[in-house]
């Protein structure tokens, strides 16, 4: 009873959120970076001003964190190919330079903060080291790219 | 030596009749492996995550190809690293989760003074295969890793789910409270107990 109330309560800012704010970001990987980036650090907490405008800060945090489950679950099933296009995809919406996003995503480990709280251990585990192969995989294939860039 | 042939041969015999008595149970209720088998993937921002067994994820075939065909032998190797830690650590979760489950239902089983002989005894050899199965799993993919192995692992995993739905199915008429946990437990983090 207590959960099916919930589901209702934040129904309309989770569609709010994917309609307005998700749709609009380039790929799952983009949505996952994003959502982590509402949670605040020290208490685990989702934020977004616009969201807790339309509806409240409490129901806006619930539906951050729905969201950010969801996508996180779909990142978790989809295939090794699929997660290095999502990583990709997400790479060259950032106005870095693609080696030292990778460089710095290796070195720093900085994917563990996207991973929702309370999530599955194991899921966990399986996100973790499919993102580590697809940073490998994307790093040996911007070798070859870099190469040919200074050649010429 | 030769005198103990016939009690080794009557042993196997008594086994192999247990085990088929067990797998009858598995093949009337196959449908319930087909739980474990993927949804199709589906595309735009508000999809729900496909419900798929963890296991199934790790040990279907779509990330080795991709890998074996479109990577380097290092990043081969790496991949083979990762996914044994992996598959390791899933046996062995769903092998203490089963135990779990199967050491609560002992304990009410002890309560219970509707006993039915037949099914607690269908139960715990489905329970004893499956503990086999895992442990031979576990040594197979710890010696040679999954990918090697990645055949009779398939095969392996397949008939370890099916033991758990035969598993469950068994719980389900002995036991419901703790066949909810079953439930519960095999694709989340918290164990149950």
């Amino acid at each position: 009873m207590s959960y099916q109330a919930r589901r209702i309560d934040d129904e309309p800012a989770v569609t709010d959120l994917r309609n307005r704010t998700l749709s609009k970001l380039p790929g799952d990987f983009s949505r996952l970076v994003f959502l982590a980036s509402t949670r605040d650090y020290n208490t685990g907490q989702y934020y977004h001003d616009g969201l807790a405008f339309h509806f409240s800060e409490k129901i806006a945090s619930q539906a951050l964190g729905k969201c950010h489950k969801e996508i996180f679950d779909r990142l978790v099933y989809c295939t090794l190919e699929e997660l290095i296009e999502e990583l990709r995809s997400y790479i060259s919406s950032t106005d870095e330079k693609t080696e030292d996003v990778l460089k710095s995503w290796k070195q720093l480990e900085s994917y563990r903060v996207t991973i929702p709280s309370e999530c599955d251990e194991l899921a966990v585990g399986l996100f973790v080291s499919n993102v580590k192969m697809a940073l490998a995989i994307l790093q040996t294939r911007q070798k070859p790219a870099s190469q040919d860039e200074q050649s010429a | 030596m030769s005198q103990l042939l016939p009690y080794v041969g009557l042993g196997l015999l008594f086994l192999v009749v247990l085990g088929l008595w067990v797998r009858q149970s598995f093949v009337t209720r196959a449908g319930r492996a087909e739980l474990l088998v993927p949804r199709q993937h589906r595309s735009g921002v508000g999809r729900a995550a496909p419900l798929r067994d963890l296991g199934e994820r790790i040990f279907g075939p779509e990330d080795w190809d991709f890998v074996s065909r479109d990577t380097s032998s290092e990043i081969q190797r790496m991949f083979q690293r990762e996914r044994t830690i992996l598959a390791l650590a899933w046996l062995r979760r769903t092998r203490m989760r089963t135990s779990q489950v199967m050491r609560a239902h002992v304990v009410a089983a002890r309560q219970s003074e509707d006993l039915q002989l037949a099914t607690e005894i269908r139960l715990a050899l489905s329970y004893l295969l499956f503990l086999i199965l895992c442990d031979f799993l576990i040594g197979l993919i710890w010696l040679r890793g999954p990918v090697r192995t990645r055949r009779i692992v398939r095969q392996g995993f397949h008939w370890a789910a099916g033991l758990r739905a035969t598993f469950e199915q068994l719980m389900a008429i002995v036991d419901p409270a703790n066949r909810r946990a079953l439930d519960v437990g095999f694709n989340q983090g918290t164990a149950q107990s």
